[in-house]
């Protein structure tokens, strides 16, 4: 049971730190009005990918998704997967660097960002490494203490909220569906991690249901509270408008006159639990297709995190580096729609293969 | 065994290294912090700018002011840092001074608001003020004072629900956001050196898309926050038979389409209580008294908004459900001039 809920804190927190920084800018560029709408409609996709995802799971107990492809064969694991650590990779260097620039526009403005990589990538290499259970538990403690920074900086942004400035409205569904940037929004929903872990605890898709509800109400409010303090025109006009949205909080009363530095600290917590959880996914494929002896885990895990450390040292500015983190997102999409969908179908198909047999 | 403990000692040991923290650490002892930021531009040449840095010395009461010249706003802060015996720390600015004569120049003005929003060390909730005055005797007025500390031109704009309710309070995201806004204006405090108290109010400053439209009294401005929903308690006001304080006040207000045009049912209630009295003025003459007072000036004030265009008080934020977005955005061109507003003062003794 523990182990559930430690699960569903990892993925609420990989959700977290995905979430803040780029998705918003992403949402006010696919639309003007009705922001909750391109939301919910995310978090509607969502849903229905990870009910896939879990019911194609459950018809392989005690396997996880590499077991899965390789009973489909070797080939068949490598065509899909090898793209798929391919894209890890360039999503841990992206979001490692992008996380690396808003804390040193947050609070170290004079540090290196070679330094604060080397710390980041220090951290989350080391509890990869440690395996599955040391992320778990760092995560329930970076959980406990980055929910109530989180948490207070939405509530206390409502002090400069004036809710006039959103337009209430309803639109026409279809047209935010086919930009391409919705497709890219769809990559921030990561959730291929529960197919890794499921292996030893069996995963329902109502214990999730809690966790997807309170991570589409977080994404409404890292998308309102900019949106509700500075109104949509401005709001695009700003490179990180939660950042600012943060930075306009005055509580005068307030001992720490500085709100930004709570998301700061808060983002620092969160990239080392993500960037774990993925270095470690892409240990755990590595191991599984290259079965040698010689070759421990770690050692994969640590090539692979030196290779996107490169990456993320080597990317000139910051714009780059959004947009690197846009495709790669964008591309972990298409991994997120392949993936649960081969493992429905195949478990569906085995399944009745099975009974056929039988009979 | 041992060989063990030694290198978890060791690991040990060096995360002490991290304990020397950041990068390029300056302490606060070698910093000089500068609260108050005055920016103005000489014959349209050279942004000029003066900054008060508060020494820490003597129960805080005394500070330096620091001027230097550039071509922008940027190269001077730089200029300043250079020749600063200390790091310069920019971002505990409170208050930022611009003189009318560069804020008069609209794209002056919004490049300059542009700077200080996207400056990742001056802080977006700094606050704005315009000045008639020379922003360096603003500036350096507060060293002539007796027993005045040395943040009170933050104080001043600080003081707290109750005791300035016409004080407004502009911070710089307002100010950057107005432009954008299609259905609101601002107003930022108007202040000149005085010849007692380091400041004195003279008004607000009305903006229009960062153009400076307007001056209003000090009156008039009080209505602005009102209509915010900020509370303006203890206010004092003086009705000829008699002088009373507002002790609370509410907005309410209604909106609606008639015929294409914009309507507003707005309703002020005001609870009030009455400081001093003329002999034989009845309770019930000094209400009518002041919500005649109160609705005069309401209406003289939306009349001057609606010639320039300008909506202060932000009556087009609440036709958001009833005009489209696309149609707001021509909200004060086509609708606020013909914007009519039933204005009712409520006022009750507490």
């Amino acid at each position: 049971m523990t182990q559930r809920i430690q699960i569903v804190i990892v993925f609420i927190l990989i959700q977290l730190s995905i979430g803040y920084l780029v998705y918003p800018n992403l949402i006010y560029a696919l639309t003007k009005t009705a922001h909750w709408e391109v939301v919910m409609f995310q978090g509607f996709l969502q849903w229905i990918l990870i009910w896939i995802y879990i019911k194609g799971l459950n018809y392989f107990p005690e396997n996880d998704v590499i077991d899965i492809y390789l009973k489909m064969g070797r080939w068949a694991t490598i065509i899909i997967l090898t793209p798929f650590v391919i894209n890890l990779i360039a999503l841990v260097a992206f979001n490692i660097r992008l996380h690396t620039e808003v804390i040193i526009s947050v609070f170290l403005p004079r540090t290196p960002y070679w330094s604060i990589l080397i710390l980041l990538y220090f951290i989350s290499v080391y509890t990869a490494i440690k395996g599955l259970g040391t992320i778990f538990r760092s995560s329930i403690f970076i959980f406990l203490i980055v929910i109530p920074l989180v948490l207070f900086n939405i509530f206390s942004s409502v002090i400069n909220f004036d809710i006039h400035n959103v337009t209430p409205a309803w639109n026409s569904p279809a047209r935010f569906l086919f930009n391409i940037k919705f497709f890219y929004l769809l990559g921030f929903s990561s959730f291929l991690f529960l197919g890794f872990m499921a292996s030893k605890t069996k995963l329902s898709f109502r214990q999730l249901f809690i966790a997807c509800a309170s991570v589409t109400l977080f994404f409404l409010s890292v998308v309102y509270i900019p949106l509700f303090i500075f109104g949509q025109d401005t709001v695009v006009t700003l490179t990180n408008p939660f950042l600012e949205a943060m930075d306009s909080v005055e509580i005068s009363w307030f001992s720490f006159n500085r709100q930004t530095m709570f998301f700061g600290l808060s983002l620092v917590g969160l990239v080392i639990v993500a960037n774990s959880v993925m270095l470690w996914m892409i240990s755990q494929v590595m191991r599984k297709i290259v079965t040698s002896r010689r070759v421990k885990s770690s050692y994969w895990i640590i090539a692979f995190s030196v290779i996107s450390f490169v990456f993320a040292f080597f990317v000139p500015n910051q714009s780059l580096v959004e947009k690197f983190f846009l495709w790669s997102t964008g591309a972990q999409a298409y991994s997120m729609i392949v993936i649960p969908f081969t493992i429905f179908i195949y478990g569906f198909l085995s399944k009745r293969g099975v009974i056929r047999y039988e009979k | 065994m041992r060989n063990n403990n030694f290198y978890k000692f060791l690991i040990v040991f060096m995360s002490t290294i991290s304990l020397c923290g950041c990068w390029d650490i300056k302490d606060i002892n070698k910093r000089s912090i500068p609260l108050v930021m005055g920016i103005s531009k000489e014959d349209d040449e050279e942004y000029r700018l003066t900054l008060q840095i508060p020494i820490p010395k003597s129960n805080n009461q005394i500070s330096r002011i620091v001027t230097e010249k550039g071509e922008s706003v940027a190269s001077v802060l730089g200029k300043i840092r250079t020749n600063s015996e200390n790091a310069v720390d920019f971002s505990q600015i409170q208050l930022i001074v611009i003189q009318k004569n560069l804020a008069n120049n609209q794209r002056e003005l919004r490049s300059l608001i542009k700077f200080l929003m996207g400056s990742e060390e001056i802080p977006s909730r700094a606050l704005v003020a315009i000045t008639d005055d020379n922003v360096d005797k603003v500036l350096s007025n507060i060293n002539d004072k007796l027993g005045v500390n040395a943040s009170a031109i933050y104080d001043y704009f600080n003081k707290g629900v109750g005791w300035a309710p016409e004080l407004l309070n502009t911070p710089i995201w307002e100010v950057y956001r107005s432009p954008f806004l299609s259905t609101k204006d601002i107003a930022v405090p108007a202040v000149r050196a005085g010849k007692d108290t380091v400041l004195v109010f003279e008004g607000s400053e009305i903006l229009r898309k960062g153009k400076l439209i307007d001056r209003i009294s000090p009156e008039e401005s009080q209505f602005i926050n009102m209509f915010q929903n900020k509370n303006v308690k203890g206010k004092i006001e003086n009705l000829g038979v008699a002088t009373v304080m507002i002790t609370n006040s509410s907005v309410q207000n209604k909106t609606s389409m008639k015929n294409k045009k914009p309507q507003v049912l707005s309703d002020l209630n005001l609870k009030i209580n009455i400081l001093e009295r003329k002999e034989g003025t009845t309770n019930n003459r000094i209400r009518k008294e002041l919500e005649r007072v109160t609705e005069k000036r309401f209406y003289d004030l939306l009349k001057q908004t609606q010639s320039s265009h300008t909506d202060i008080f932000g009556f087009g934020q609440q036709f958001h459900h009833l005009i489209s977005y696309h149609e707001l955005k021509d909200w004060r061109n086509d609708y606020y001039p013909n914007l009519r507003v039933n204005f009712e003062v409520h006022a009750n003794m507490e």
